[in-house]
């Protein structure tokens, strides 16, 4: 009875949601037009790179919409904008080439764009030639954050110093992108494996609890102050950098209250695992439901939390504990915090997703078996591009540095991620991992992923300083 | 006893050989590495720092476990030796089997074999060797060589292609172990250090990490070295002119830059640096005499120079520090650093024996600036650029090269080649005496895109098969039809 009624709702929920996606487009692009209005240049980078922000924010609505309700006409409008997104992307790749005189490979800012770049390409490829239609509720979001973190990175082109002189270097960065956008594309399709595998959500719900509780407890434990603050490292906006008090210390601002938010940002997030573990306990299926909508307000949390922090910490003048006087901190200066939170809304969203499994999605996505065979097929593709990507770092640094290893922290992760993909070609082909276990491995294998992308480069300067 | 033995032995090794194992090695390798990037590493931090960031006793069980140097402890060496000693197992259990399968190909199917075989279909024949003829064509059309199997009681074609393919797993394993044992030929026998030249001066001491000597048995020259800078300052480019220097005879010459080192004899000198050495070259200075008679000239010297002003006075440059300060009326050196630098010059008369201390900058107490005969003003002053090479020998990297692109080779072969092999054999049966064409097809991988082309193979024989009978006796045709 309620799916007769959920299946006369569609259209109408259906329409709603294109009209939403639809006037959100025609408001962003008014706003841009205004902006663009202003400052008289409509090509400039900026400009381009929020089209393209714009577009796969609709595409990615359009898709999730897709995931939920199962309306067919959605992929189709999702796909344009997909198109129209990496339209805008590749005019903003060429734009930046053109002015740096070199591709878009020098800094954190051009390998986010050339890396969500290869990500739309590649979602488009996986849906044309392999049929994931769903692909892009996935990546989207991903490139989503790609394209805000690169709105708060440092923009300026900065010429190359002498060592990044090399072509050996563009081949080791177009071949990590590749990589790293087929890693990523493989973390899709094992989503949506596990989606059309019937697993059992609750599985997941004690995941996705566990890593947003890990994301907040590991800034609570490291950030939080005497009077519920939160520190944050201070920026120096004219030279865009970090303030160093001496050598190898950094100056912390503190934003009063903050703390106190992510502290109870962390015990409803930890909620979840708490009733899971009573459910599991107790043997009680209620439990689960009070989970799951704990789960929901721990979103809406997250999300307060998100906007919170995005707000302070985006600008304003803050005291220290180290200092006297007040100090700017900037986003550019806490890229680690911002994608955890990113990160822990992305997770619990697709737990939501999950959640949402209807038997009408499930018969629009590839079988299991094939977004099982799909999904190795392009951890095929990503590995030898990881090794070759491996391969040409270690012969650059061996032309600049006279040493093709030398342990540093980004290339030791990037070995790290090599091993973890050989260790699910292991499993897989001589054990016969398949389906769930292998997803599970896929999924894996892109956090460390992007632990190496995004991670090293901010805890650890070694030889990638510059990267 | 002995049995024991051998059993207790043939355990160990196929534990060493298990995936099992390899994959916990995997493990291990992953948990320390990622230590190795979190604990801070001794070799890449000042003493300080280390210091700062650990409490003593902490130090002392990180630096007593060797987590302040993962990648150079005893136990992280021991460790990468058992993955070799894994891959080796593993590789020397599984090859043998890999390489009967490569060497003997299984050119004909037994009947056990076609049972289970798929993709596999039947196709009506008229005799046997019309179907044979029919397969051998058409496996001939889509580019595969088929080959004609005679055994003592029956016979069939075999065709296949990219067999390499099965032995792609094993020349992956080789090239890592290739790559391991360049590495440790480097840990043995290479070197690294650092070799820091002034213009125009030679050397041949190689600074090593450890901090000793390493002394070259040829001696490398720097005749000129320099910086380009972007518009905004930033460099773009050091180059030195090198030459190497043997036996008094110089017998190579290159500009080196970034990314594009000299090799001589394995040594590769590398351009990682350049700067001011805290030396001057040239100093160029006004001299006016100060009775306001006479002309006003220009003069330029070097440290310890001595150029006459008139008959009878002389200017010497005494002295240049780099970074002074000044206390009780002497002025020290405080660094070597180019920093706070002065100037000392001594300008002296023959005629009276008095002589001046003329200080650039003028320090009040010490100099005697206005005093002295001739007023000299700063013109310009050249300071000495020293170029800093990295040095580095690593013998083994050439076997680490051949194992990459080894790798890349075995890696394309494990994704990307597949083997395939197609069968064909006439079969009667005993009931009916009739003749069916059994073809079968196998692949090691890719599976889904290798039915299409059996598909596709299949359909190719039936069309081959529809022609052929024009050909053949009016019976033949006739049996066709029937079906």
């Amino acid at each position: 009875m309620s799916r007769v009624k959920a299946e006369q709702q569609q259209p109408t929920t259906g329409m709603t949601l294109i009209v939403l996606v639809g006037l959100a487009i025609a408001f962003l692009l008014f706003m841009a037009f205004l902006n663009v209005v202003k400052s008289g240049n409509l090509l400039s980078e900026t400009n381009l790179l929020f089209a393209a922000l714009i577009f796969y924010a609709g595409a990615g609505a359009l898709y999730l919409g897709f995931g939920v309700t199962g309306t067919e006409s959605y992929v189709k409008f999702a796909s344009l904008a997909t198109w129209l997104g990496l339209i805008a992307n590749t005019a903003a790749v060429a734009h930046r080439w053109y002015e740096a005189g070199h591709p878009p490979f020098a800094s954190v800012y051009e390998m986010l764009l050339s890396f969500v770049w290869t990500l739309a390409a590649l979602t488009l490829v996986a849906e044309k030639k392999f049929g994931v239609k769903v692909i892009g509720t996935v990546t989207m979001p991903v490139a989503i954050v790609g394209v805000v973190l690169m709105q708060l990175l440092r923009t300026d082109v900065h010429p190359l110093v002498p060592a990044l002189q090399s072509t050996w270097l563009h081949v080791h960065v177009t071949l990590a992108m590749l990589a790293y956008a087929a890693c990523a594309l493989s973390f899709a399709l094992a989503m949506m494996f596990l989606i059309q595998d019937n697993m059992k959500t609750e599985t997941f719900l004690a995941v996705t609890s566990a890593s947003t509780l890990t994301i907040y407890a590991s800034i609570v434990l490291t950030r939080f102050e005497n009077w519920g603050g939160l520190s944050l490292v201070a920026w120096n906006p004219e030279q865009k950098s970090e303030v160093l008090l001496s050598k190898g210390v950094r100056l912390f601002v503190t934003i009063p209250d903050l703390g106190w938010l992510m502290t109870l940002t962390l015990l409803v997030v930890a909620s979840p695992l708490v009733l899971y573990g009573l459910a599991r306990w107790k043997n009680n299926d209620s439990f689960l439901t009070l989970a799951n909508r704990a789960v929901f307000i721990s979103i809406l949390l997250q999300v307060m939390t998100l906007v919170m922090f995005l707000v302070r910490a985006r600008d304003g003048r803050y005291p220290s504990l180290d200092a006297d006087g007040l100090f700017a901190t900037s986003l550019a200066a806490s890229p680690f915090i911002l994608s955890g939170l990113v990160g822990g809304v992305f997770i619990s969203l697709l737990y939501l997703l999950l959640l949402w499994r209807r038997p009408d999605l499930e018969r629009l996505l590839p079988n299991a078996d094939n977004l099982d065979r799909i999904t190795y097929k392009t951890i095929g593709l990503a590995f030898p591009l990881l090794t070759l990507m491996i391969a040409a770092g270690a012969y650059w640094a061996n032309q600049t540095w006279g040493s093709y290893w030398s342990w540093d922290p980004k290339e030791t992760w990037a070995a790290i991620t090599w091993l973890v993909y050989a260790g699910y070609l292991h499993m897989r082909v001589t054990r016969g991992w398949r389906g769930r276990r292998a997803a599970y491995f896929a999924i894996l294998g892109f956090a460390v992923v992007m632990f190496t992308f995004f991670g090293v480069t901010y805890l650890k300067p070694g030889l990638h300083a510059y990267a | 006893m002995a049995v024991n033995f051998r059993a207790s032995a043939r355990k160990v090794w196929q534990t060493a050989a298990s995936i099992k194992t390899g994959v916990v090695l995997l493990i291990l390798v992953v948990i320390f590495s990622a230590a190795g990037t979190i604990v801070l590493q001794r070799p890449n931090t000042e003493p300080d720092e280390m210091q700062n960031a650990y409490s003593p006793q902490a130090l002392r069980i990180l630096d007593g476990t060797g987590l302040t140097d993962v990648f150079h402890a005893w136990w992280f060496l021991t460790l990468m030796i058992l993955v070799s000693c894994s891959i080796i197992a593993a590789s020397v259990e599984r090859f043998p089997n890999a390489w009967r399968y490569f060497s003997r190909p299984y050119k004909y199917p037994d009947e056990s074999f076609r049972r289970v075989l798929y993709p596999q279909t039947s196709l009506a024949i008229a005799d046997e060797e019309t179907g044979l003829v029919a397969a051998e064509r058409a496996l001939h059309s889509l580019g595969f060589k088929p080959e004609r199997v005679v055994r003592e009681d029956h016979f069939g074609i075999f065709a296949e292609r990219h067999r390499i393919s099965e032995m792609g797993v094993y020349i992956v394993h080789a090239s890592l172990l290739l790559i391991f044992f360049g590495a440790v030929v480097d840990g043995i026998w290479g070197w690294r250090g650092t070799l820091n030249l002034n213009e125009g001066e030679t050397s041949s001491a190689v600074e090593l990490r450890d901090g000793t000597t390493r002394t070259l048995p040829f001696a490398i020259r720097c005749d000129q070295a320099g910086q380009e800078n972007y518009k905004d300052g930033s460099p773009k480019k050091w180059w030195s002119k090198l030459v190497v220097v043997k036996d008094q005879r110089e017998v190579e010459k290159k500009e080196i830059v970034v990314n594009d080192p000299l090799v001589y004899r394995g040594v590769r000198f590398y351009q990682s640096s350049y700067g001011p050495n805290g030396k001057v070259e040239k100093f160029s200075i006004t001299a006016t005499p100060s009775s306001g008679s006479g002309e006003k000239r220009e003069i330029s010297l070097g440290v310890h120079d001595t150029v006459p002003l008139d008959a009878d006075t002389t200017v010497r440059f005494a002295e240049f520090i780099p970074d002074y300060a000044v206390r009780d009326g002497q002025v020290y050196r405080r660094s070597n650093e180019l920093g706070n630098p002065a100037a000392h010059l001594v300008v002296s008369s023959k005629a009276s024996g008095k002589s001046f201390d003329v200080w650039f900058p003028p320090l009040d107490e010490i100099a005697d600036n206005s005093k002295a005969p001739y007023q000299l003003q700063p013109a310009d002053l050249q300071m000495g650029h020293f170029t800093g090479l990295q040095v580095s020998h690593e013998p083994g990297q050439w076997a680490v090269w051949t194992g990459v692109v080894l790798l890349g080779i075995g890696l394309a072969f494990v994704f990307y080649v597949v083997h395939m092999r197609f069968w064909a054999v006439p079969v009667r049966d005993a009931k009916t005496g009739k003749y069916t064409l059994w073809i079968g097809g196998s692949a090691n991988r890719n599976r889904d895109a290798f039915g299409q082309r059996f598909d596709d193979l299949v359909a190719l024989l039936e069309e081959t098969l529809r022609t052929i009978p024009k050909t053949s006796p009016s019976e033949q045709v006739a049996t066709v039809a029937g079906h």
